[in-house]
């Protein structure tokens, strides 16, 4: 551990640097991260680059291991602190630049329904993924739902439930936007443990995610069609 | 860098084959008990009675003469051996209540008694079986495969014998050749065959070369067991008793197992096999003694039931564990170190014989057995030992250990601190005392597949049976064999190729 400790992050070249910043959210360490955010910054590099570059694919890494049960979840959540540390400094210039946004997601569990510890893990995945997460916490109404879409103008409506008497409330929040003729504004993914790709279907959501890793992947897999969708209308 | 190293470090943690290191195993539980006092007492007394009226038969003349001196009744026949209660009692309290079971490698060695718990490799099974080439006779390559599996797996703590019959080596020298791959390739607690004089003593022969001690410290060091089975009911035969002498002579332990299979070779009570079962083992054990005062010897259980349809052997029934229990309370009666056994009848490593191995562990664990025979690799009543099922008894074996570990109830282990940081509707993935324990704070499963359903799905729905037989390959694969010093290899080869020359021994 010393021998970290001696290592200056200001001697590395910008390569060994991202490097090492990837290292570093593999170990967690969020002084670390933050260092290296504001080196990398110093050097003039744009906001935008150190979050693709050094933070999301350090995650993805880690995101890896996290699938493939090489790391432990207490491992996985301070890689994802330490990220949110280095997201903290970029959000800011990120948005002062108008640079590409990760993406924003609107996270709640449903009426009737006060477990939430898969819930609040996924909220930490996907932060720890560079997304802003909303965590509209337990025991939502459609009213609420509607309420954080219409405050946060979200790209991903997240819905979980443990138990199968709430679950299909996830159908009324979800043909209540249909009425609302919101629903194709963003995504919809639903999860918790009595969910499978059948009810995801059935009630109208987008995707049926079954834990916090396959989450990330499929909400980046989203934004990224939607950044592809939006560019096409664009031009 | 050292950082960089860490992610190597993690996939490696998670990499190898979830193993904790070999280790004795003591049971730190309550002893259940299903007989009251009155209850043992009452097959204490039952099969006194049925040794003093009826008697056994001892199908050796030189040990009906070691009895007759020793004072017990012979018949006219002189075959048929009655025991004074007075004898029996008398003989059976000079047996030790524990000892060490010496390996060549002194990390290996374990305690027989108290509150140990050993689990042993299967033995004598004459078929061999996996899921990719299926059942077949059983064969020295395939001896040699298991062996290094037992040695392998660090839960297996001995050899139980053969783990599959070597049928293509020759029967006079098998136990030469047989042996002498366990010396090699396995640096644990050997067992040898009580086939008659002979092959006992060549066992016992080279288990003190291959821990390169004396004659003398042998007699003061068990390394190598036999089991002796009983005819039941009620015989002793030739084989068997000659094993016994030698092993007695010789400071061995002998595991006297009574074959007492309900409805079959003893009574359809279990009651009733229980007062057979212990009055051959009495009968047997009091006969060690009078061979050698002091000579190591285990209480063997064994009774199970037959299934009253076929005639065919059960295992892992209710009546077995039920017996297990009762064995458990006879044996801390007199004070004797006992056997027990994991067993099942199924044909196949499926369901059935992993459930019936459970309904073997538990009472043995439940019952504080001392030697859990059989504990890797049995099927079909013990007629093939298999690949797979090795690795399913490893697992289950692994949990045990696991199970065995006190559970702590000390200020940091009741965790009030961190209840009350975490407080009410949060989580304890991150708090403190989590971060500091995780790693280690649960039980690593070597076969349990604990992903969900569609990541399950994903890499292909391998159930357990098929993940047993992708790890009993990486441990083939990754055997090692342990070091053995070049002298006793000599000595070794030098004793087998003598007593080949010899003509090895004669037929039964």
């Amino acid at each position: 551990m010393s021998e970290d400790n001696d290592l200056d992050l200001r001697e590395l070249s910008d390569e060994d640097l991202v490097q090492q910043m990837h290292d570093d959210l593999y170990d967690g360490l969020k002084d670390e991260i933050e260092e290296g955010v504001n080196i990398l910054l110093e050097r003039g590099w744009a906001p935008y680059r150190i979050l693709t570059d050094a933070l999301v694919e350090g995650m993805r890494i880690v995101g890896i291991d996290f699938r493939d049960g090489i790391l432990f979840v207490p491992e996985v959540l301070l890689s994802a602190n330490a990220m949110k540390a280095g997201m903290f400094i970029l959000r800011p210039l990120l948005a002062e630049t108008g640079a590409p946004k990760m993406g924003k997601m609107v996270i709640g569990t449903v009426k009737g329904d006060i477990h939430d510890i898969g819930k609040n893990l996924v909220g930490m995945m996907m932060e720890g993924a560079g997304f802003e997460v909303i965590d509209i916490g337990i025991n939502n109404p459609v009213e609420k739902y509607l309420a954080a879409i219409e405050e946060h103008k979200p790209d991903i409506l997240g819905m979980s439930a443990l138990l199968t008497t709430t679950m299909p409330y996830m159908k009324v929040v979800i043909d209540t936007l249909i009425e609302k003729g919101i629903r194709d504004d963003f995504v919809v993914l639903v999860g918790g443990a009595p969910l499978n790709e059948e009810f995801g279907k059935a009630v109208g959501a987008d995707a049926y995610c079954r834990d916090a890793a396959v989450t990330v992947e499929i909400a980046k897999d989203f934004m990224k069609r939607r950044h592809n969708r939006l560019g096409t209308a664009a031009e | 860098m050292a950082r960089r190293e860490r992610r190597i470090n993690r996939q490696q943690r998670s990499a190898g084959l979830a193993q904790r290191p070999f280790r004795k195993l003591r049971n730190p539980y309550p002893k259940l008990e299903i007989l009251s006092a009155d209850q043992v007492e009452a097959i204490h007394q039952a099969s006194l009675r049925v040794l003093r009226d009826t008697g056994m038969n001892f199908l050796l003349p030189k040990a009906v003469e070691i009895l007759r001196q020793a004072g017990a009744d012979i018949d006219t026949d002189g075959i048929r051996v009655r025991f004074d209660p007075a004898l029996i009692e008398e003989k059976i309290k000079t047996v030790p209540p524990r000892f060490d079971l010496h390996a060549r490698n002194p990390a290996h060695t374990v305690s027989i008694g108290d509150d140990w718990t050993v689990f042993m490799l299967m033995g004598s099974a004459p078929n061999v079986t996996d899921i990719d080439r299926g059942r077949r006779s059983g064969n020295y390559a395939d001896f040699l495969n298991l062996i290094k599996l037992g040695q392998a797996l660090n839960i297996c703590h001995t050899i139980g014998g053969y783990p599959v019959e070597p049928v293509d080596l020759p029967a006079s020298t098998r136990h030469l050749d047989a042996v002498a791959a366990m010396v090699r390739h396995t640096d644990k607690v050997l067992y040898g065959y009580a086939l008659g004089r002979e092959r006992m003593a060549d066992g016992i022969e080279m288990a003190r070369i291959a821990r390169g001690i004396s004659h003398e410290r042998l007699l003061h060091e068990p390394s190598t067991m036999t089991v002796v089975n009983t005819n039941s009911p009620l015989q002793l035969d030739r084989p068997m008793l000659e094993g016994m002498i030698e092993m007695a002579r010789a400071n061995q332990p002998v595991i006297l197992t009574p074959f007492t299979l309900a409805g079959a070779m003893a009574p359809i009570t279990i009651a009733g096999a229980l007062v057979e079962q212990n009055a051959e083992a009495l009968a047997g054990i009091a006969f060690s003694q009078i061979v050698n005062p002091g000579a190591p010897i285990v209480y063997g259980s064994f009774t199970s039931n037959v299934d009253m349809r076929s005639g065919a052997p059960a295992f892992g029934t209710p009546e077995f564990a039920k017996s297990l229990l009762a064995s458990g309370q006879l044996a801390r009666r007199y004070g004797f170190p006992w056997r027990g056994s994991n067993v099942n009848a199924s044909c196949a490593a499926d369901e059935q014989a992993t459930y019936e191995s459970m309904m073997s562990i538990w009472p043995c664990m439940l019952a504080h057995c001392h030697m859990v025979k059989h504990s890797f690799g049995w099927l079909e009543g013990g007629l093939a030992c298999s690949y797979e099922k090795i690795i399913l008894d490893a697992e289950m074996l692994q949990m045990m250990a696991a199970f065995f570990e006190p559970l702590e109830t000390d200020e940091d282990s009741l965790a009030v601190t961190a209840i009350d940081e975490v407080g009410p509707g949060k989580h304890f993935f991150q708090s403190p005392h989590t971060m500091a324990r995780y790693e280690g704070a649960f039980y690593a499963p070597l076969l349990s597949d604990w992903r969900n359903f569609e990541t399950w799905r994903e890499s292909g729905s391998v159930e357990a049976t098929q993940r047993a037989n992708r790890i009993w390959k990486t441990l083939l694969e990754t055997y090692e064999q342990p070091p053995l010093d070049l002298a006793i290899l000599e000595e070794l080869e030098a004793f087998v190729a003598r007593r080949k020359e010899e003509g090895g021994a004669p037929p039964l």
